[in-house]
This record gives structure tokens, sequence and C-alpha cells, in this order.
């Protein structure tokens, strides 16, 4: 059951992404922040009793209070971690309280930015604790008995809140849940666990913008999903940052503001309006967290980039399928710069190099080229020899064609453009592409000419490409072939005209390889 | 190209049958209008108008989809204009040169970074050659050079299979 509250829980989270997690979702917030309250009380750290109280009401009913819009922003995160939900809010509010200080976190919706944050944290955080604690079934509704309980078991996890605040690198929620599962029927497992409870709430988070949280979330990410293993992952989290809970309450909180800051900015944008809100919040604070989480970002090794990004990009991908807003909305990758420019410009550079691929497939005999100035001048020669083309087959026309008066014309010469068979007589003039195209820079008077050495050099070629289309084309072409011939008469005109100085040499050239009813041998 | 030459032969409406329509009704035309060159100049005149046809036809087939296909056709306009009698003024002709302009503007700063990208000779070079390839970003000036590329193939496809045939 409580894996099924925890399973609703991430299913919500997951499709809304907001803060839509209404009456499901009241239960675990109750006892949540009861817990939470309790947690404050107990610990004194905060006082968020009178947070509390309005966070347990309804938690999209935001406009009770300060506190209890800042339950509605995190509340999406908070059910990420299905199985921290009460008792993550321990560890949040221990962070919060400094957090709350420190750092000006801006949550989802107005409010004083600090309670926030220190709400938001302290249930992102005390979710940590929980997982043992719902395995035991101390996880109620009635959240107020069960908080000493949970509350018994923090002392014992003095490295709890470190963890807490530092380790909730969510690799996923399923993972954290898994983790959680198994963790959690000891008082170690649940230090682990909530480790891993962290681990999965911080990419949930990420996209609520939990604060401190956020930045022990990409580290404890990074680390997790180096590793991929819960031992890994709970050494990565318990050590990995920080042995100083309230510095990293302090840093976390701008950190992973940041770090989350710009992700959700980027972010398949569940909420435009989320987004806007964070928006303006998060500018505060990316600002000083810039350089911190940019740091980060170098530091934390991108072994598993994969792994990570696949993770969060799934979280991330199913929270925001839904909406796919006017934004264009990318996701920082793993020790890549989180910087709205840089990402833009990543965003530019990848398009940019995809279009140079199709290009590629386009222009033919560039599949080797890599590089994209070599690429571009390929593309250029190319487009430039079929504009050379054009002018000299128009040329080709102007001279050839005296007789296109017949209405008959256009009929048969659709006919034959749209069936096959006019490519064998296109054949003749194939060699003149491969020698249009590498030597163009002959000039264009002496172009025809110039054209007629290399096409002997290519008749191997040309011979092999009349042949292979030929045989397709000879069984329907007999009707073809036979007009050819009632117009052998204006030909000769023409021919005489001399349009067709290269016709000749063109016969000439393909004289044994053509086909007895292609009349350019005959001529 | 040869899923395209599959679908362009079953489909009557694909680009090089609105091509071949077009082009061979021009061609008609200019038949019509002067008699058969025999003096080089004629001749020339003659290339340049059927040069001048394909082109029109080509992006008349395209229609007013692409880029490069409006930058062609207001071109050519605006050459008839220009020789032609006297016409009222080219409306479009300021038209095109507000929208270039509004582009310039706004993607100058891109153009800068796309010279820098990728070779500030390459990209000025296929700016010329791609019609309209002024007022483009690189990312719109390579999808606009690739629809290019597309198309000429296809006309020079289809103008081969003419002189070819009328040729034979």
């Amino acid at each position: 059951m409580e894996m099924g509250d925890k399973d609703k829980f991430e299913l919500e989270k997951r499709s809304d992404n907001h803060i839509n997690y209404h009456s499901p979702d009241s239960m675990p917030s109750d006892w949540r922040y009861s817990s939470a309250n309790v947690a404050n009380s107990s610990l004194g750290l905060v006082s968020t009793d009178n947070q509390m109280p309005v966070c347990r009401g309804d938690l999209v009913g935001v406009s009770s209070c300060s506190s209890a819009s800042m339950v509605d922003s995190f509340s999406p995160g908070q059910w990420d971690h299905p199985t921290n939900s009460q008792y993550l809010g321990f560890c949040d509010i221990s962070v919060q309280n400094n957090a709350s200080t420190s750092n000006p976190m801006g949550i989802r919706k107005g409010g004083p930015a600090s309670l926030r944050t220190g709400l938001d944290k302290t249930l992102d955080i005390g979710w940590n604790p929980p997982s043992s604690m719902l395995k035991g079934g101390i996880f109620l509704p009635t959240a107020p008995g069960v908080l000493p309980q949970s509350l018994s078991q923090f002392p014992e996890d003095s490295a709890f809140i470190e963890r807490a605040a530092s380790g909730l690198k969510s690799l996923s929620v399923v993972q954290g849940q898994k983790n959680v599962m198994n963790m959690g029927d000891s008082s170690r497992d649940t230090s682990l666990s909530v480790e891993h409870v962290a681990i999965e709430g911080s990419p949930l988070k990420n996209e609520k913008k939990s604060g401190s949280l956020v930045r022990s979330h990409d580290e404890a990410k990074q680390g997790v999903g180096g590793s991929g293993n819960e031992s890994e992952e709970a050494e990565f989290s318990g050590g990995g940052r920080q042995d100083k809970p309230s510095k990293l309450e302090g840093n976390g909180g701008e950190q992973s503001a940041k770090s989350p800051a710009s992700k959700k900015r980027k972010r398949n944008g569940q909420d435009a309006d989320l987004d806007q809100a964070k928006g303006t919040q998060q500018s505060v604070e990316a600002a000083k967290d810039n350089p911190e989480v940019q740091q980060k970002g170098d530091e934390n090794p991108t072994s598993t980039p994969i792994k990570a990004t696949g993770k969060q990009c799934k979280l991330g991908s199913q929270a925001s399928d839904p909406p796919k807003e006017e934004y264009i909305h990318v996701r920082a990758r793993r020790g890549q710069a989180t910087n709205s420019h840089s990402l833009a410009e990543r965003v530019r550079r990848e398009k940019i190099s995809e279009r140079m691929k199709f290009l590629q497939d386009l222009v033919p005999g560039c599949s080797k080229v890599t590089g994209k100035a070599v690429m571009l001048d390929e593309i250029i020669n190319y487009v430039q020899s079929l504009q050379r083309q054009v002018e000299f087959l128009s040329m080709k026309l102007a001279t050839v064609n005296p007789r296109l008066d017949f209405n008959t014309e256009g009929l048969l010469a659709k006919d034959i453009l749209h069936s096959r068979a006019v490519s064998s007589s296109t054949l003749a003039f194939s060699a003149e592409v491969p020698m249009v195209y590498p030597p163009f820079n002959a000039s264009q008077p002496g172009f025809i000419q110039a054209s007629f050495p290399g096409m002997e050099s290519h008749s191997d070629m040309l011979r092999r490409a009349i042949n292979s289309q030929l045989t397709p084309m000879t069984g329907g072409f007999k009707e073809t072939t036979q007009l050819p011939n009632a117009w052998d008469d204006e030909l000769h005109n023409v021919v005489q005209m001399g349009y067709v100085t290269c016709a000749p040499q063109d016969s000439q050239d393909i004289n044994g390889s053509l086909p007895p009813g292609h009349m350019k041998a005959e001529l | 190209m040869n899923p395209h030459h599959h679908s362009s032969y079953l489909n009557p409406n694909s680009l090089k049958s609105r091509f071949t329509k077009n082009f061979l009704r021009s061609l008609i035309k200019i038949n019509k209008q002067t008699p058969f060159p025999c003096r080089p100049t004629e001749m020339f005149q003659r290339c340049h108008k059927v040069k001048t046809a394909a082109d029109k036809s080509l992006a008349c087939a395209v229609g007013s989809r692409r880029v490069w296909s409006r930058a062609m056709l207001c071109k050519i306009r605006n050459r008839a204009l220009r020789r032609g009698p006297q016409k009222p003024p080219s409306v479009r002709r300021i038209i095109i040169n507000n929208r270039t302009m509004k582009k310039g503007f706004n993607c100058l700063k891109e153009k800068m970074n796309d010279d820098q990208e990728a070779g500030i000779d390459q990209t000025s070079k296929l700016r010329k050659l791609v019609p309209g390839g002024e007022a483009m970003d690189l990312c719109n000036l390579l999808d606009e050079a690739a629809h290019y590329i597309k198309c000429l193939n296809t006309q020079v496809q289809v103008m081969r299979s003419i002189a070819d045939f009328y040729s034979t």
C-alpha cells in the first residue's frame, strides 16, 4: 500500500508535473506537513509550524499562505519521491532553515521566497528518512503520531542531513524507489534510502526547482548515473558532497536552484506558467548560481552522461509530454554549460549539423566528407555545376526546338518524361554530368568542347549506365523509339543548325553501347 | 533520387510534372514568338529566354513556399520590369526589399556567427548561389540550399530529357 501510494505519486508526478496533485496528494501532504511540523519543532530548526498547518491544507489551494503555495510548488517534487513523502520533510526543514536564510529560492508562486525554499527543501529532503519509515508502516495519514518515530531515526542519521542535502541526486524515481524498498528496513538502510530517495527526488525536484537540493541532485545524479549502483549511489551521495550540511544547504540551495533552474528553464515546459514564474525567480538565483553550477557541472565527471541524462530525460520527457509550448525546450546535458545562451547555441549547432547531414545525402559523393568547410565546398561546387548544366541545357534547347508547335508535343513529352523511357535519352548526356561537375572551371564558351575529351574517359561509365538503364526501358519504349524516326527529316535540319556539335560526338562515343533504337547513334 | 523519381512518376501533381508543364508551355511560347534565330545574337537572346523560362517555371512550380523560389520570382519580375515596357512601379520590388531588410537585421548577428563557424567565404558563396540567400541565417540557408538542389536536379533532368527527345 505504501508502494501503491508511492506509485501513485510517481504517476501523478509524471503526468502532471505540477501542482496538480490534489486529493490523493493531499493525504500524503498532510502527513508530510505534519511530520515536517513535528520535525521542525523537534529539531528546532525552523519554525515551520506556522507554515505547516497551512500547508496541510489543500495543496492546490495556494492562496491560503505562502507555505501553502510552497507546498504546491514542491508538492510535485515530493510526489516524485513517493517514499520520501513524509519524512523528507524533516531534512527539508533542517535544510530549509539554512537555506531560507541564505538561499532565496524562488518557488513557484510568489510568496516569501525564503519560506518557500525552506519548505521546499525541507520537504524535498524530508523524503529520505521516510523510506525506511514507510516500510516500517509508519507512514500514516495521521502524521503526528508517526513523526516521533521518524524523528527518532533522525538522530541516528547524523549524516542524514548531509546526505539529504547533498544526496538528492536522483537518478530516477524508479531507481530510487527500488533503492528505498531495499533499504528501507534497517536504520542504516534509511540513510542509504534517504540518499536514494533524495536521488529520486532530485530529478523531479529539478523540475520543480527545489532549492538547495537541486545542486546536490545534480551531483548525485551524476555520481549515481555513473555508478548505477545503489551502493555506489549511497556512497556518492553520502560522501559526495559535503560534510557541512549547513554549507550544503546554503550552497546546495543556490546551486541546485541554479542548475535545476537552468534545466527547468530550458526544460520541456511542463508548465508555461511555471516556467515563467520560475524564470523570474530563477533569474535572480541564476546569476549567483551560474558560476557555481557551471563549476559543478565541470567538476562532475561526465562518465555517464548518457545514463544520467537518459534517466533525467525519461522523467523529463514524461513530465513534459503534454505541453510542448512555444519555447524550444532543451535539456542541458551532463557536463555541459547550462547557460541559456550556450544552450541556445547548442540547439542551433545541432540544427545546422542535422541539415549538413541531409545535404550530404543530396550531394553525390559526399558521404565520406567530414567537416563543415569541406562539405560546404562540395555543396557550392555542386550547386554551381547544376546551374551550369541548366544554362547549357537551355542553350541546347534554344537551338534544338524549332518544332515545338505541335499540340501533341506537350503530351508526348510529358508521357516521355514521366515514363522511365526518357532516361535512356538522357544517358547520352549522363556522361556530361561528371564531366561538368569536376571541370566546372572551364569557361562557358569552351564548355561544350571541354566536355568531349572527358567523355571518352567516362565512356565506360556511360556504357554501364546505359546498359543498366536500358534494360528496363527497352520494354516500355518501343513507342517512343518510333516517334523520333518520324522526325528524322526535321532533325536533320536541326542537326545542321549545329546544335549539336556534341551530339555527333556523343553518338560516336556511345555508338557501340547504344541500342539500335537510339537515334543518336544513327545521326 | 530514386524514390523521388518513382514518386514523381506516379504523382501527377509533383514538382516534376508541374515544372514540365510550365516549361513546355513557355518553350512553345518562345518558339511561337520568335522565328528560329539565324544569327548568334538572336541565338543568345533565345538562350537567355529559354533559361529564364526554365527558372521561372521552376520557381512557379515550387510556389511561394520557399524563400529561394520567391526570391527568384521577384528577381525575374524585376528584371522584366526593368527591361520591359513601362509598367506601373514595381510594388513587388519594394516588398521584397523590405522583407530582405527585415530578415537581414534580425539575422545579422547569426550571420556573423555562421561565418565564423563555417567559413566566411563559403557561406557567402552559398548565399550568392542560392537565390534569396543573402538574408538568411545559416540554418535556413542550408535548408533552402537543400531544397534548391533538389529542384535543380529535377530541372536538369526534365530539361535534359526534353532536349534529348527533341534532338533525336
